[in-house]
């Protein structure tokens, strides 16, 4: 192999940020800026919990064991979408559709579980207007909330491509939507202890 | 094939960990240990079961430094900006 060859395949590794596909930059940056939001949020919940003593009556109050079930269902959809990508990788068409498809029905799943459990707090009148813990609780589950419907609709339309003809222009796609979806499910990994566990 | 990816290497072996930890972090409240400990083993439960997403899920072993860099600086950002509000407003008599 000559010298010129060997540069070249090391050029061509994925660890050249130069060599990154845009869009693969561009999601990185948006997650990014997505760890400020939710970081912001997490920060002023820890200091406006230090300071108000705990809010352990309030805690009291939200559904754990939902919860729990939630985080078992965001965790296996992070598996779905990552085999998904390894379908992809590998090219097999309805594999790929399978687990996109399994992780839209996830998504739906852990968003029909947080509806039931916002509809039990609000008939007990636990509302945004509750007090100081249920305006964070209602923030950042509502905001986190959001992202997995956004996730869904994206996962969703992705499992539409990759039916069509042009299976091979989704192929990066399916990556990107799979690095969000699992940032969704980090947030949560957080989210998960702060208001239901400590 | 895309660099970044190996395909089938140890995906389900990752999931299982994760529901592990998931029960292990629930345990830990029935634990007979103080509040602070819970709270540490909680939140220390919490950091590797994200550490496992991030680094096999999302391939960030796979990753230029640069987008280490982009990942890490909003980390530590939001965790100075928590640090930096305590006195004033988490500690305040």
């Amino acid at each position: 192999m000559s010298a010129m060859s060997v540069t070249e395949g090391v050029h061509a590794t994925s660890r050249d940020f130069a060599r990154q596909p845009l869009g693969k930059v561009g999601v990185w940056w948006f997650l990014a800026s997505e760890i400020m939001v939710f970081g912001g949020l997490m920060g002023s919940y820890i200091l406006s919990r230090i300071a108000a003593g705990g809010w352990a009556a309030e805690r009291a109050h939200v559904n754990t064991r939902l919860a729990v079930i939630n985080t078992l269902v965001l965790l296996t959809s992070s598996l779905t979408i990552v085999e998904a990508h390894a379908a992809v990788d590998a090219d097999q068409r309805s594999r790929v559709r399978t687990f996109l498809l399994a992780t839209v029905l996830l998504g739906c799943m852990f968003l029909g579980i947080k509806a039931f459990e916002y509809s039990h707090e609000i008939e007990n009148g636990l509302t945004p207007a509750s007090g100081l813990f249920w305006s964070f609780y209602y923030t950042m589950t509502g905001l986190h909330g959001l992202h997995v419907l956004i996730g869904i609709i994206i996962n969703f339309s992705l499992f539409v491509a990759a039916g069509g003809r042009n299976f091979s222009r989704i192929q990066h796609r399916v990556e990107y939507a799979g690095l969000y979806w699992h940032f969704v499910d980090v947030v949560w990994i957080f989210l998960f202890p702060l208001l239901y566990l400590a | 094939m895309n660099a970044t990816h190996k395909p089938g290497v140890g995906y389900v072996t990752i999931w299982v960990y994760l529901l592990i930890l998931v029960a292990a972090g629930v345990a830990v409240l029935g634990a007979p240990v103080s509040k602070t400990v819970a709270v540490v083993l909680i939140f220390g439960v919490a950091v590797v079961k994200a550490t496992l997403v991030i680094r096999h899920y999302m391939h960030v072993r796979q990753q230029p430094l640069m987008i280490y860099a982009m990942l890490t600086i909003p980390v530590l950002l939001a965790i100075a900006m928590t640090l930096a509000l305590l006195p004033d407003i988490g500690l305040r008599p």
